[in-house]
């Protein structure tokens, strides 16, 4: 039977004939509807910022979590389907630990991204002696940022299973006109300080809600103090930088 | 009479060809560590009681330009531990794209030791080379992963006479004057060659050769040293 | 007070105790064994004996340079393998009474008489003298040459191996002995086997002791080979004075000296 065009976006691991894989291609739409995340990467570290959409006033903002930690020297902020985020950062967290313990070093950013992007791969019907997982492809994006001997730096991560290094990188819902913003304000120069202002600038000018230290969330990676999320009193004081 | 109850006497109860795969293949390792430098030296003899299998069978490896192992005990387990390590690097140099460093093998091969705690590989392995910083760095291990770093330690059949050498030599122990040791390559290098021949002389199980390995941050140099054969 | 009955069970305990050894955590001292290769052969006019020098205490060589070719009488001469001290006294022992009999006698002994004295010995003794022999002489009634096992058997051969590198050495003989050798082949191809032991017998080492044994005349020729002489070290490991600790330091006057004036002494 001749399948219909319509119909080669049923199984995960089918081709259409121009050769795409529509549910992959659905699951990286499914990152547009998700909030704003950007990351920026400087000399001095890595900063990443998220966008919180308080839907209701009812709702308690602490207990939405979209920057996490992955070990002590990296960070991950995400955009899209949160549940699969967290599929994905344990994954990434026990691939971390278990490189600490097995080689007594803290592991490479590169590395830990590959990781996940492996996992990425792993829905469909299971390759020959590997068990797949899942059934359908993650729904979500990470913005991975870590220092290790390379220095800092930042990794985008999509559910294709590909990841691209990046200076700055905008992913969610706003991220074609803050990408654009990005490109315009980075340069290789920028300090720390800079790029935080930057991060909330950017998220400022693509939320619809105004930026308060409730709705966003900010985090840096830093060679020194490694993994840090900011108090709501730090996110106050960028606020009035901007 | 007799009050009390004696234990009858009963033939002690073997087990006969009980699955042993285990031997023990002699041969003598050590390394020490200097402080741009470290010297990992092993004997050549492979031995099985009175007998020698083999006058050069490599007990000493190199693992990278900045890494050499020393295993001794059973040389079977021996080469496999590092034929395995070897794999083991070539994954990680893949998977991450750069070479494992000393410490991170020394932790490395802890795991694979203690992986096989209950069948373990039965060698004492001793691990020199470069850390990070380009200092001289040794790890010691037991048989099922316990590690130590040092700054010299000697292992295999001979090392209760080598050990006590090193000690006075290198850890300069037990002394009234406050001897600075000034550990020149040169010196240590002696050191190795006599500390080998020495041991040659009284443990029937080391002797024919020894490799000594000379780990610099410009590279690895290995010389061959004769010991005597008898 | 003496048991009435015809047994005695004094020992049992004790010996059950000993059984159980391993169990009660006791161990039984070890003696120094003799890892060793000896050879003997007969060649045209007598006996060559040949042995290496090292005594070992397991892996640990005990000494480099021991001797294992003894003198049991002024035409006897006997190599040992096995426990040190056990061919240590018992070729003393059969030495001693050789020549008892020989002054009862009057005649010099046989190796014959002492091959028999020495296999009665082990024989009693049941293998727990571990000593295993080879016995050469030569007497009137010619070269005679055996070899006697720590249980008491006894072979009369004209080419011998014994110890730990017995195999080595007999590898020699079997390819390359031949009756009636001349003195010289014969010593060389004793020092030959000796050798095949030092370097291929982890038990044997270190040089070549090779006694001749001929009508009327023995050549005892100690260390005839040092085929491993030791290497000049690199280095010099000479202590300077003062570099052992003192722990601790206590004087005890052993004399009191008394001061005494000479002219005291005169008055």
């Amino acid at each position: 039977m001749f399948l219909t065009r319509s119909e080669y976006d049923r199984g995960v691991n089918t081709f259409s004939p121009e050769g795409r894989l529509f549910q992959v291609e659905y699951a990286i739409e499914a990152i547009k509807m998700g909030s704003t995340a950007i990351g920026i990467q400087t000399s001095e570290g890595v900063i990443l910022a998220v966008e919180k959409r308080i839907t209701s006033t009812l709702l308690e903002p602490s207990s939405i979590e979209k920057i996490l930690e992955i070990d002590s020297h990296i960070g991950c902020a995400m955009s899209g389907l949160n549940a699969d985020a967290r599929t994905m950062i344990d994954h990434a967290r026990v691939q971390a630990q278990n490189h600490t313990f097995v080689y007594d070093e803290p592991i490479k950013v590169e590395s830990i991204t590959q990781a996940v992007c492996d996992l990425a791969l792993r829905f469909g019907e299971g390759a020959q002696g590997e068990e797949s997982i899942m059934s359908r492809p993650f729904g979500v994006a990470l913005l991975i940022a870590g220092c290790d001997e390379n220095g800092p730096q930042l990794f985008h991560a999509d559910p294709s299973g590909t990841f691209t290094k990046y200076q700055a990188k905008a992913i969610g819902s706003g991220s074609e006109g803050a990408q654009t913003e990005l490109q315009e304000n980075y340069h290789k120069s920028l300090t720390l300080k800079e790029a935080e202002v930057l991060s909330l600038k950017v998220l400022k000018q693509v939320m619809e809600e105004k930026v308060n230290s409730v709705n966003v969330q900010l985090c840096s990676v830093t060679p020194e103090k490694g993994y840090r999320l900011y108090t709501e009193e730090e996110v106050n004081e960028i606020i009035s930088a901007i | 009479m007799i009050s009390e109850p004696i234990p009858t006497a009963q033939p002690a109860r073997q087990m006969a060809n009980r699955f042993d795969p285990y031997e023990d293949n002699g041969g003598t390792t050590m390394a020490l560590a200097g402080e741009d430098f470290c010297i990992v030296a092993a004997d050549t003899r492979q031995s099985d009681g009175y007998h020698i299998n083999c006058r050069y069978a490599p007990k000493a490896h190199q693992l990278s330009d900045k890494t050499v192992i020393g295993t001794s005990g059973f040389y079977a387990d021996g080469i496999c531990l590092v034929k395995r390590i070897k794999q083991r690097m070539e994954w990680y140099y893949h998977q991450h794209d750069k070479v494992m460093s000393t410490p991170a093998l020394a932790q490395l091969l802890s795991v694979m030791l203690y992986q096989k705690r209950f069948f373990p590989y039965y060698c004492f392995t001793i691990l020199g080379g470069l850390d990070e910083e380009g200092k001289g760095c040794v790890f010691d291990y037991d048989s099922v992963g316990n590690v130590e770093r040092v700054k010299y330690q000697a292992e295999g059949s001979g090392k209760e006479l080598l050990q006590p050498f090193l000690d006075s030599q290198i850890g300069l122990k037990n002394r009234a004057t406050d001897d600075v040791l000034d550990l020149t390559e040169e010196k240590a290098i002696k050191i190795v060659k006599d500390a080998f021949s020495s041991v040659t002389e009284r443990d029937i199980h080391t002797g024919d050769c020894v490799e000594i390995y000379i780990i610099r941050k410009d590279g690895i140099e290995c010389e061959k040293y004769p010991l005597k054969r008898d | 007070m003496a048991t009435k009955t015809g047994f005695n069970f004094d020992n049992y305990q004790r010996n059950l105790f000993l059984e159980h050894g391993k169990e009660n955590n006791m161990k039984l001292p070890k003696a120094t064994k003799t890892g060793t290769t000896i050879v003997g052969l007969m060649f045209k006019d007598g006996i060559v004996l040949g042995a290496d020098t090292r005594a070992t205490e397991g892996p640990i060589v005990a000494d480099k340079n021991c001797e294992k070719i003894h003198y049991i009488a002024p035409n006897m001469y006997c190599c040992g393998a096995g426990t040190a001290a056990d061919t240590e006294m018992t070729t003393a022992l059969i030495s001693s009474n050789i020549e008892l009999h020989r002054l009862n006698t009057g005649r010099e002994a046989r190796v014959v008489t002492a091959m028999t004295m020495l296999k009665q010995l082990l024989f009693k003794y049941q293998g727990h003298i571990g000593a295993a022999l080879i016995l050469g002489g030569v007497d009137c009634t010619g070269p005679h040459l055996y070899t006697i096992y720590p249980h008491g058997s006894t072979d009369k051969l004209p080419y011998v191996t014994m110890g730990s590198g017995s195999l080595a050495a007999m590898a020699v003989f079997e390819s390359k002995y031949k009756k009636d050798l001349e003195r010289q082949e014969a010593i060389d191809l004793v020092a030959e086997a000796i050798q095949a032991g030092i370097f291929n017998d982890m038990g044997s080492g270190s040089n070549v002791d090779v006694c001749v044994l001929t009508k009327g005349k023995v050549d005892y020729l100690r260390n005839y080979i040092k085929p491993n002489v030791r290497k000049e070290k690199e280095q010099v490991y000479k202590f300077n004075l003062g570099v052992t600790p003192v722990i601790k330091e206590s004087i005890r006057n052993l004399v009191d000296v008394v001061e005494v004036n000479e002219m005291e002494i005169d008055q």
